[in-house]
């Protein structure tokens, strides 16, 4: 089970303590992706983390590659005395700010930088175990040269650093930066195994883990065990519209409407995605589709339209999987279930204050609060993690606040504010430092929550009503 | 309001008219101001909408089965009516895994195999390893000496034997896992790369199995004295008949021929999970798909310092003593009696010794918990199978309303989901970080329900899904388990307060009698008596 329960008023997991997590490798061994992977994942779980990059730093303080001093990525002592004191400062700097972050009572901090020579690392990590911090060090190693040049041509060259540069030249200039690393570069051995320590082989082809304990750190392998960085694009409908829209418990089937619907989201998706393939090239038919639904009918039966292509395949169109989960089941309303607002207020005067006041963590009687939905859809986002292919999610809108807010590293207290329109494709792509997300309108009839002019679903009030519907930022940051 | 006739809804062409939506909410309208509320309700308590014993969704599903002709799928899936139904298993069908332990000098002979049958079983696949050298040679009668001379590799014969068992035995286990089974542990000594590649070669050959190897490594002193007084007092049959002495010596001898010979994993090409001194240090390589992932993840969190779990439902509640399911009410008379008795029994148990209280969220749970002075956490997880619709009633209203829908479940409890709710199986999804969560802790005290502490104990005894929602969690017990490397000692508290009994036996059974003693999860190849 994840962080969240654990949470305390302090913010900090009561038994975890604090972590400094000291990332180790040449560059474009995906350090950054890995680091910004993980602060996303335990931020979602409640627990106060950053990146403290070492690069995005020094490109604060001087500048891109250009602006550089020629001998900054030498090693040894072939630097002049002012390039050391520079690279001196800025390590120092970057050191001053992870305390800062530790004592304003943050809990776990991701230290992106190279870290590549034993002394450097032991350094930092002597450092900081000395202030009563858990160290674990993570190597990232690479033996395969494809997977560092798709890295660099794909991350590295579009990088600040190389802003208005000839393509081809950054590459060479990027490849020199790891040749003159490499001459020094230290791996984690034997010798170092009184460290706790992880290191990471070709994206997760092998992991070795080293001394690791306690809940967080056990929870940080066992989500590392479980990424990668194939490109693929993560889909999300709502379901359509159900016969009794307000009813958990009737877990009613779709309406004509919603029927309709299921029809034209599967249209829409297979178009919207032959598109977006397209345009890197690759043909839609040579990618699955993996389709994700509860065990709710409404869900389930909105992916009907795709069931002849999962049972009859045809050699034109991509291969789709659908899958049912029943953990994406909607937020549970309890005792609420199928009543209007004005019951509520009317039957549960005390409760309604409460639930008014803060819609992520109070849990109605019998209900989940948004914060156990939470709690509960963690296995699901480690899979969608692991996921390789296209990902389509029919869910519902509570299920769909989540996931979004995870992977776009929005704060929980925002969760049940995220507009999702039904009749809206919300199209998600995971890159290095972040995903891009779009959202795609696509049908207005009945069942569309802002069909009575912009207002909230009034029938479903628990899971929608803090929903902002003023404007459509959330789902498109 | 309209009679529920299904033509009055339909329109020329066969499809529903939005009027008939429009009664649908009419009757939802209804049903918020005209049902009356029963008496015996307080008046603040709203009516329960859906209840399967109201008259709501009987008279809902009538009048809503032609909506569906909106689909245009050549096979529409179910209609959606009455209070649930058996609802399918489960994505992970499709792995195959044989499993291939890696015995080391100090591989604790068969921990990790025991132990890493209840999750594999338990929340993923259905079924569970053939695994079953030493009890092939039983069938064929090939053996007598089970100590340290028959697992000398000097011993031509011996090596010949065990050859053809592990040989055997894997096809044994690839005809098994071809017949439906998902994961097969291959529990031989595949301690020399040659072995292991005549698995992995073999296995290759079969279109969607893998194999994965698990090896556990140790060269901590240490540890190896732990595991050494573990292995040699923790009822191991192959030591029933020796004193501790001459049995620790006969391991250690083992141990000793098992190093002239081993061959660390090292193959890059193989996919396998190494863990050395129990954890502190592990090597994954090639561990890709859900299962593998899973069963990697469990084995980590896996520890194996002595420690007791306890289990005990919540006091009687009065929904208990009504007979009905589900709800959050609080204790009966008798339950505040137990709650007041339970921080007397666990003390006496436990002493000083530091433990956890884990409860549900629901009102009964935390209400047992209240006078025990211990840290507390609470869990949504834990909370009771959800009866949807049905919540709130008693078996005999539901059989009544639905007598069919109720007959079904009893075909097949495990896999019957109530409609609005959950099925036993969703129950064990939904507990699985609960059991990832409890492996990583020491003593832990569970205050939970009939359904929960069912799924949760059937995972520490190993016990079949069939079985699961059969099994006898009495009112007013405390259960107390202690892993063992081989299975769970279990030991039962009933305390003298008089409790109803709410357990349901499989209809056309005979009821079960007896409580499960205390047993071993592995069959050994130990004289029959």
């Amino acid at each position: 089970m994840v962080a969240p329960l654990y949470t305390t008023a302090s913010g900090l997991l009561f038994h975890a303590g604090k972590i400094l997590i000291v990332t180790v490798g040449l560059p474009a061994r995906g350090k950054t992706h890995i680091s910004r992977a993980l602060e996303r994942y335990l931020r979602w779980t409640g627990v106060k983390t950053t990146v403290i990059s070492l690069g995005d730093y020094r490109r604060k303080v001087i500048g891109g590659a250009q602006k550089l001093p020629p001998d900054y990525f030498h090693h040894g002592h072939d630097k002049s005395p002012d390039t050391v004191a520079l690279r001196q400062k800025i390590s120092e700097d970057c050191e001053q700010q992870i305390v800062d972050f530790f004592t304003m009572g943050g809990q776990v901090v991701i230290y992106d930088a190279n870290n590549g020579t034993k002394e450097r690392r032991h350094q930092v990590a002597d450092k900081f175990d000395k202030l009563g911090v858990h160290v674990v060090f993570l190597e990232t190693f690479c033996d395969n040269d494809d997977i560092i040049m798709t890295n660099i041509r794909s991350v590295k060259i579009s990088s600040p650093d190389y802003r208005g540069w000839d393509p081809e030249k950054a590459v060479v200039d990027y490849l020199s930066r790891i040749e003159t690393h490499k001459k020094h570069y230290e791996t984690i051995d034997e010798e170092e195994k009184d460290w706790p320590f992880i290191r990471i082989l070709n994206v997760g082809e092998k992991i070795m883990v080293n001394k690791i304990q306690g809940f967080l750190q056990s929870r940080v392998v066992f989500f590392l065990m479980n990424i990668h960085n194939r490109f693929r694009t993560i889909y999300f409908a709502r379901s359509g519209q159900s016969l009794i829209e307000h009813s958990y418990k009737a877990d009613s089937d779709l309406s004509p409407a919603g029927w309709e619907y299921s029809e034209r989201l599967k249209d829409f998706v297979l178009d919207r995605r032959a598109k977006s393939l397209q345009q890197r090239g690759i043909e839609s038919k040579d990618r699955k589709l993996v389709i994700w639904t509860s065990a709710r009918r409404r869900s389930h039966h909105s992916a009907w339209p795709f069931h002849h292509m999962q049972s009859e395949p045809s050699p034109d169109g991509p291969q789709v999987k659908i899958i049912e989960r029943p953990q994406m089941a909607e937020i549970n309303p309890g005792v609420w279930d199928g009543l209007t607002p004005d019951l509520v207020r009317k039957y549960y005067p005390d409760e309604w204050e409460r639930f008014v006041r803060d819609p992520y963590a109070y849990r109605a009687p019998r209900a989940e609060s948004y914060h156990d939905l939470c709690v509960r859809l963690e296995p699901t986002l480690i899979e969608l993690e692991r996921e390789q292919e296209d990902l389509l999610i029919i869910g519902h809108a509570s299920v769909i606040r989540c996931i979004l807010a995870y992977l776009i590293g929005l704060p929980a207290s925002e969760i049940p504010a995220i507009e999702v329109a039904r009749g809206d494709l919300v199209e998600v792509v995971p890159t290095s430092y972040g995903v891009q997300s779009q959202a795609f309108h696509f049908w207005d009839g009945p069942g569309r929550s802002d069909e009575n002019g912009g207002g909230k679903d009034e029938h479903n009030f628990y899971e929608n009503y803090a929903e902002d519907t003023r404007g459509k930022k959330s789902n498109t940051a | 309001m309209p009679s529920s006739s299904g033509t009055f809804y339909v329109d020329s062409t066969g499809h529903l008219t939005t009027r008939a939506l429009a009664h649908v909410d009419d009757a939802l309208e209804e049903a918020h101001f005209k049902i009356s509320q029963p008496d015996s309700l307080p008046a603040s308590t709203p009516p329960a909408v859906f209840g399967a014993g109201g008259p709501m969704l009987k008279r809902f599903d009538q009048s809503t089965a032609t909506s569906r002709i909106g689909s245009q799928a050549g096979t529409p899936p179910r209609s959606v009516v009455g209070i649930g139904g058996k609802v399918a298993k489960p994505d992970y069908s499709e792995a195959k895994i044989v499993l291939a332990m890696v015995d080391s000098p100090m591989h604790i002979f068969g921990y990790h195999t025991s132990t890493t049958l209840p999750p594999t079983r338990f929340s993923m696949s259905d079924n569970c390893a053939a695994r079953e050298p030493k009890r092939k040679a039983q069938l064929s009668g090939m053996r007598e000496d089970h100590t340290a001379s028959y697992f000398s590799h000097s011993n031509a014969e011996a090596n010949k034997l065990r050859d053809q068992l592990a040989s055997d035995s894997l096809e044994m286990l690839i005809k098994w896992l071809r017949e439906g089974g998902n994961v097969g542990i291959h529990d031989a000594t595949n301690s020399t790369q040659s072995r292991r590649k005549f698995i992995s070669d073999r296995v290759a050959k079969e279109k969607g199995i893998v194999a994965i190897f698990l090896e556990s490594y140790c060269d901590d002193p240490a540890v190896i004295a732990a595991n050494v007084a573990l292995k040699v007092q923790s009822g191991d049959p192959d030591y029933a008949h020796m004193s501790p002495e001459v049995a620790k010596e006969d391991f250690l001898r083992r141990i000793k021929q098992y190093e002239a010979v081993y061959e660390t994993i090292t193959e890059p090409n193989l996919s396998y999970l190494r863990i050395t001194n129990v954890g502190a240090q592990v090597t994954l390589c090639r561990i890709k798909g859900y299962l593998q992932s899973r069963i990697a993840f469990y084995l980590m969190n896996l520890h194996l310092k002595p420690r007791s779990i306890f289990f005990s439902r919540h006091g009687e509640s009065q929904f208990n003593v009504e007979g009905k399911i589900g709800g959050d009410a609080l204790l009966s008379e008798r339950g505040l009696q137990y709650a007041k008795a339970l921080p007397k029994l666990i003390k006496d148990n436990i002493g000083d010794a530091p433990l956890t209280v884990w409860t549900s969220t629901l009102q009964r749970t935390g209400q047992t918990a209240q006078d025990l002075p211990y840290p507390k956490l609470t869990w949504k997880s834990l909370d009771e199978l959800d009866a949807g619709v049905c919540d709130g009633m008693t078996y005999e209203e539901i059989e009544q309303a639905y007598p069919e829908d109720f007959a079904s479940r009893d075909e097949d409890k495990f896999n019957y989901r109530y409609r609005g709710g959950e099925s036993y199986r969703d129950v064990v999804v939904r507990l699985e970080p609960v059991i990832m969560e409890l492996e990583r802790q020491e003593n832990i005290l569970i205050i939970g329900h009939q359904a929960i502490l069912r799924c949760l104990y059937a995972y520490f005894h190993n016990l079949p899904h069939e079985e699961l929602p059969y099994i006898k969690i009495p009112l007013h017990t405390v259960i107390k388990l202690t892993p063992k490397a081989y299975g769970c000692d279990e030991e039962r508290y009933a305390l003298p307060i008089k409790a109803v009994d709410t357990h349901r036996p499989k209809p056309g059974t005979t009821p079960q009698l007896q409580v499960p003693h205390a047993q071993i999860a592995r069959q050994y190849f130990a004289e029959e008596k």
